[in-house]
């Protein structure tokens, strides 16, 4: 049966559409107006052939329903989508800046990015057609970004305007890059460490239950901002109260608030998955261990460990993805990490420097997720993931 | 070898398990059944301290149970629930070798124990030490909890329900397995159920509970003959003559029978069986293959021709049945008597249905 994949479809068309608004935007200098170039204005009319044939061709797979050959088909046409529209766009930078003045500053237009986006969906929908082809599936998932990787380090890209507002900050962005992985990272370690044991103590004890997730569940409502905001005030008199604690870093901006803030959002998906990982093992399963002669330990260890484990690597998982978002807003009370770019481009009206900002974010939080996704799969024992085979 | 003493278990205003004394001798089966929340899981659970006491006093082997310690004790009694509770992270050869790794037992001798477990429970090692319980049948399942309780061979066995969550083929199946299990291992063994007929198959001497106490306590034929008060004489109901055909053997009723060899010839036929019509038909080992009417055949057809064929289990029982069964299958294929084979498919004999008759008079005397 042919059945369509909606999905893949829609990124097709998003692609197709895409090849109609402005391609590259070209400004005299950096904080100047731009002027929109069209696709067939900066690649020439070969250019557009072959990037208007590769949309169709994906946009005729997308129609030829999930099975795994045309998912492979169209993941592999997307990826080289992505790579050949940037080396067009490097090319043409380049071209341009020497023509012209070399002040003149070259911004990817929002065709460009609609035809990534498309492309992406695309790809997304592909993947999950290849659950069984692990190494099709990674090619899918990483061949585009890869391409990028390559074409960044080569300096095929450097002429474009976001890459001179990094040649510009290569440092900071190498700190800020240091600053967030930190602060996300070790606000969920430590949001584990305290999360877990809550999540145990809350499935021994009912009284516990009710206020930790009444609490952690009040917090994950309130936007981040807010509660960067109301941190500041406790922890400045905190810190004007014992002069002593600025010493280590403790007052009312900077990473103090931002790590409690994070640590405070990754307990609710941690907390929570703990606690059903413990109350959803068949009770039949701790009692037979227990009647069989196993310690409260070893039936901890032996049985709840294991059978706990995925669930909580999965809430781990959650709050990693969110805290790389989160993290990113903690610039704006001092915190650092790569939100300063986004603000500092906001503040300048300097588009490529949010970008600057925002796509290692994204591109941050699709890395960890996939990466805690194979933690997770690695500790989930064989008898729970295969079922009935 | 298990003696409780005036045992009381409350919890708050409610009294599951009240006074209750009861000794099971070594080798015995102890079937412990009663309506739903009258204490018997509760009594189990206080044998292996899964439950503390209230009050009273429970000895195992003649020692106090509270001077033991919880996880020694516990390792030493084998424990199946009706749940049965796999880990369902390990697989079946892991879950069998649980208890001896508490114990510290050393690598092949788990391993030997682990195949002769599951020969015993009649599930080829081969085939199941590597799977994982959500790969097992429902009663595949309960036998390798049943494995499992056995695997340090411990001298006692508390069964909750163990065969609760099957279809009623595969429960008789299963209590065969118990009864020659029970028959080579000889373990001491207290067996929770709901189900009379189960018990009276299965148990040396039930014990019958009513909130929270113990009514009546003996042998399943004193049981059905004799009840000791109304709550038990409706509780084993109005069919006492046909369950107490659940606690008798057909083994003293199986009598000789004519069977013919498939490649005998008329003339043989005629000389074995007489003036019968029916004759039953086996191989030249002796396992039994269907059965032969005597009318159907003439000069031109022979035995391989003529003959009904069937599977062995469903036109013949073994000889460890009852005769509550023999009469079912009788009744239920419309038959005046049943084949016997042994647990090879070998042909024994019959069971008639005047014998079953004759053997429910004798008990109305
Ligand atoms: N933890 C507990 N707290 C309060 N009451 C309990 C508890 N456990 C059992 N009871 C009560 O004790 C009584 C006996 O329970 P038990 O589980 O032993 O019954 P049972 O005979 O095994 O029943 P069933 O045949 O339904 O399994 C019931 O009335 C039950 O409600
Ligand atoms: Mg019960």
């Amino acid at each position: 049966m042919v059945t369509r994949d909606s999905v893949a479809t829609a990124g097709s068309a998003i692609g197709l559409v895409s090849l109609l608004f402005g391609w590259l935007t070209l400004k005299p200098n950096r904080l100047a107006a731009g002027t929109s170039l069209n696709l067939w204005e900066t690649t020439g009319w070969g250019g557009t052939a072959i990037i208007f044939s590769l949309w169709l061709i994906c946009f005729v797979l997308s129609l030829r329903g999930k099975e795994r050959r045309p998912a492979a088909a169209l993941s592999i046409t997307a990826n080289l989508i992505i790579i050949i529209i940037l080396i067009l766009a490097g090319l043409i930078a380049s071209q341009l800046r020497q023509e012209e003045t070399s002040l003149i500053r070259i911004s990817l237009g929002s065709g460009i990015w609609l035809s990534l986006a498309g492309a992406y969906m695309v790809i997304f929908a592909a993947r999950q057609r290849l659950p069984n082809w692990p190494v099709w599936r990674n090619l899918a998932s990483w061949t585009g970004l890869a391409g990028i990787g390559v074409l960044l380090i080569t300096g095929w890209l450097n002429d474009l305007s976001i890459l001179q507002e990094f040649a510009g900050r290569q440092e900071r962005f190498v700190q800020e890059l240091g600053q967030h992985i930190i602060l996300f990272s070790g606000s969920v370690t430590a949001g584990a460490l305290l999360g877990i044991p809550l999540g145990i103590w809350a499935v021994r004890s009912k009284r516990v239950a009710s206020p930790v997730f009444f609490i952690t569940s009040i917090t994950q409502t309130m936007p981040s901002l807010a509660l960067f905001g109301l941190l500041i005030a406790p922890l400045s008199a905190l810190s004007f109260a014992f002069p002593v604690l600025r010493e280590f870093g403790i007052r009312g901006v900077g990473a103090t608030p931002a790590i409690i803030a994070i640590i405070i959002y990754s307990l609710l998906p941690i907390v929570r998955n703990t606690f059903v990982s413990l109350t959803q093992i068949d009770p039949a399963v701790t009692d037979a261990g227990l009647g069989m002669g196993m310690s409260r330990f070893q039936l901890f260890r032996r049985v709840q460990v294991p059978l706990a484990a995925p669930l909580v690597l999965e809430g781990v998982r959650t709050a990693s993805v969110q805290a790389v978002g989160n993290t990113a807003v903690a610039a704006l009370i001092g915190a650092g990490g790569l939100g300063w770019f986004i603000f500092q481009g906001l503040g300048q009206a300097a588009a490529d420097l949010i970008i600057l900002g925002a796509i290692p974010i994204i591109t941050l939080a699709l890395v960890v997720d996939t990466l805690m996704r194979n933690i997770v799969r690695l500790s989930t024992p064989k008898g729970l993931a295969g079922g009935n085979q | 070898m298990i003696r409780l003493q005036r045992v009381t278990k409350r919890y708050g205003d409610t009294i599951a398990v009240n006074e209750l004394s009861l000794e099971v001798n070594q080798g015995e089966v102890c079937i412990l059944i009663g309506p739903s929340g009258c204490g018997k899981t509760t009594t189990l659970r206080m044998i292996n301290r899964l439950i503390e006491v209230t009050s009273g006093h429970i000895f195992v082997n003649g020692q106090e149970t509270s001077q033991i310690k919880p996880e020694k004790l516990r390792q030493s009694i084998g424990y199946a629930i009706q749940s049965v509770g796999l880990f369902p992270h390990l697989t079946v050869a892991a879950n069998i070798a649980v208890v001896p790794e508490l114990l510290h037992w050393e690598k092949d001798r788990i391993t030997r124990r682990i195949e002769e477990l599951l020969a015993l429970v009649n599930l080829n090692p081969r085939e199941y030490a590597g799977k994982y319980p959500s790969q097992l049948s429902g009663g595949e399942a309960q036998r390798i909890g049943v494995a499992r309780a056995l695997a340090a061979n411990p001298p006692i066995l508390l069964m909750d329900e163990p065969f609760g969550a099957v279809d009623p083929l595969t429960r008789q199946k299963l209590q065969s397995q118990f009864i020659s299990i029970q028959q080579k291992l000889k373990k001491t063994i207290i067996l929770v159920t709901h189900d009379l007929n189960e018990a009276i198959r299965l148990a040396d001497r039930i014990a019958i509970m009513e909130s929270g106490k113990l009514v009546q306590y003996d042998t399943p034929q004193v049981i059905l003959s004799r009840p000791a008060n109304k709550f038990v004489h409706d509780f084993v109901g109005t069919d006492r003559a046909l369950k107490r055909l659940s606690s008798i053997s057909i083994e003293g009723f199986v009598k000789p029978a004519p069977s013919v060899m498939i490649d005998a010839s008329n003339r043989e036929i005629a000389s074995v069986i007489g003036y019968r019509r029916y004759a039953w038909v086996v191989d030249k080992n002796g396992k039994l293959l269907g059965w032969l009417d005597r009318t159907n055949l003439n000069e031109a057809t022979s035995v391989r021709e003529t003959m009904v064929q069937g599977d062995i289990e469903e036109i013949a029982i073994p000889n460890n049945a009852t005769l509550h069964e023999a009469l079912a299958r009788m009744l239920g294929q419309g038959f005046k008597s049943i084949p016997v084979v042994d647990e090879k498919g070998k042909f024994i004999g019959e069971v008639t249905l005047s014998d079953v008759e004759a053997a429910t008079a004798e008990m109305e005397s």
